[in-house]
């Protein structure tokens, strides 16, 4: 039997666990574990508890944890973004500027600084309407890039067993996220509805990203035309007549030309018009 | 460990990988690969600061835009998934900082102790195992964040020396801290 100054030390039993001592030290505390009794029950203890910790992990975090489609679309469209501006800073001086190209220069410049009222207008423009949504911003198309959707994972058994899921209200803190996204600052509280793109009663996911501010003063494309499309979709699904990855796809891209194409019209159901 | 990733730098292949200046769409092309890839452990290492998952989310977005644009930039990272897990840890931080600056909001919510559910045959192994989960759920919470960031990044896969990179602290500290925390989760499988 070993004496108690001769066993393992539980930093170095955790380092041969995790495979991070030298083949020397690994080999030393091999041919310990062979003989020790006492060791080899601690580094079993260290084994479980390292179990447990993964098993607790994977449970808490993996099963919150969305569809990555919406977050994919974001980060693709937010890269695009990014490389178009890229593009359009490669502004490089020319080295050697001859007096025959001052003309064109000049002219570029000028023409450059002509675009740069116009787009600082618009955006004088915009900030306006934005900071005054009543006056114009009716949004009933969501910005694609801010809202390209998100989905839970939900066989389509289990989503037409759920019922009610469609009533689920929007946190307050999670709809402010959504008017800062969108630059809506002093919103009237009935002006916008902060709706689902892809709605929760077809696996669409409490995110930002599946989030947007729907006018209320919309009257032709407004939220009874889109509960219709969701409710008729949903059907169409449960029935096994529409597979729900398409049914949310097409939600996901333009509800209105869903809704066109389901209804097989080019007007909303005189019904659901206000 | 079960489900790690392959070794380093095995994502990056052609003119990412020799770390020169990148076309947009070769850049573009392996950023979104690599995202396919890490966004899950990325979500699953954030959830132990603990960040809400649509904080998480935007937190793993600027890591990736950031990568896309030293990528452009023509830097080379030896280990691309080493410097995602550090650029989201330090993005993570950062946000909690000016979260706990603009006051509390509401608590990033884990959802352990609702959603957890054992296979279990019998209600009575459900119950155990809920209890059990929960114990853990408190003693993870009470370690302090350096233990848990080691512990979190050990099971996404890290070695002990990326670990120790990600965190900027010493090999000592990251075997420590590990030992210390497995420690304090064995007291609670032996109950």
């Amino acid at each position: 039997m070993q004496s108690e100054e001769s066993h393992l030390a539980d930093q170095e039993l955790l380092l041969a666990v995790d495979g991070e001592l030298s083949p020397r030290e690994a080999e030393r505390v091999e041919s310990h574990l062979a003989a020790c009794w006492a060791c080899r029950v601690r580094k079993q203890e260290m084994e479980t508890a390292i179990g447990e910790f993964v098993r607790f992990e994977r449970q808490s975090s993996d099963m919150r944890i969305p569809a990555s489609d919406g977050p994919r679309a974001l980060l693709k469209a937010q890269l695009a973004q990014q490389a178009e501006a890229e593009r359009a800073s490669w502004l490089v001086w020319p080295r050697p500027v001859s007096w025959r190209f001052g003309w064109a220069l000049a002219a570029a410049l000028a023409m450059a600084t002509v675009t740069a009222f116009i787009y600082r207008s618009y955006f004088v423009y915009r900030h306006y309407f934005e900071r005054h949504p009543t006056h114009s911003m009716a949004v009933t198309v969501p910005d694609p890039s801010l809202t390209p959707g998100a989905t839970v994972l939900l066989s389509e058994r289990e989503l037409c067993r759920e019922t009610g899921a469609n009533n689920k209200a929007v946190p307050v803190a999670l709809q402010r996220r959504v008017f800062d996204e969108y630059g809506i600052r002093s919103a009237e509280p009935r002006a916008y509805e902060v709706d689902y793109l892809i709605t929760p009663a077809l696996g669409g996911a409490d995110d930002i990203h599946n989030l947007w501010p729907e006018s209320s003063s919309a009257t032709v494309w407004n939220a009874k035309v889109k509960d219709a499309l969701e409710d008729h979709l949903r059907n169409l699904v449960c029935e096994g007549d529409l597979d729900l990855a398409t049914a949310q796809h097409e939600i996901a891209t333009n509800w209105i030309e869903a809704y066109k194409k389901y209804f097989h019209t080019d007007r909303p159901v005189a019904a659901l018009r206000y | 460990m079960p489900g790690c990733p392959p070794e380093l730098n095995a994502f990056l292949s052609g003119p990412v990988a020799q770390g020169r200046r990148v076309p947009a769409s070769a850049a573009e092309e392996e950023v979104v690969a690599l995202f396919d890839e890490l966004r899950v452990p990325l979500l699953r290492y954030l959830s132990g600061f603990p960040l809400a998952l649509p904080d998480s989310e935007d937190v793993i977005q600027e890591a990736f835009l950031a990568l896309f644009q030293s990528l452009r930039q023509g830097k080379f990272h030896h280990n691309v998934r080493g410097w995602l897990f550090r650029a989201a840890h330090n993005l993570a931080l950062k946000r909690k900082r000016s979260q706990s600056r603009n006051g509390p909001n509401a608590p990033a919510s884990r959802g352990t102790e609702d959603s957890a559910i054992d296979p279990g045959p019998n209600p009575e192994d459900q119950f155990a195992f809920q209890q059990t989960q929960k114990r853990l759920a408190s003693v993870i919470a009470a370690l302090p964040e350096q233990y848990r960031y080691c512990l979190y990044l050990r099971a996404e896969g890290l070695r002990y020396r990326e670990i120790a990179e990600v965190l900027d602290i010493s090999l000592g500290s990251v075997s420590l801290y590990l030992e210390r925390s497995l420690a304090h989760i064995a007291r609670v499988s032996e109950r």
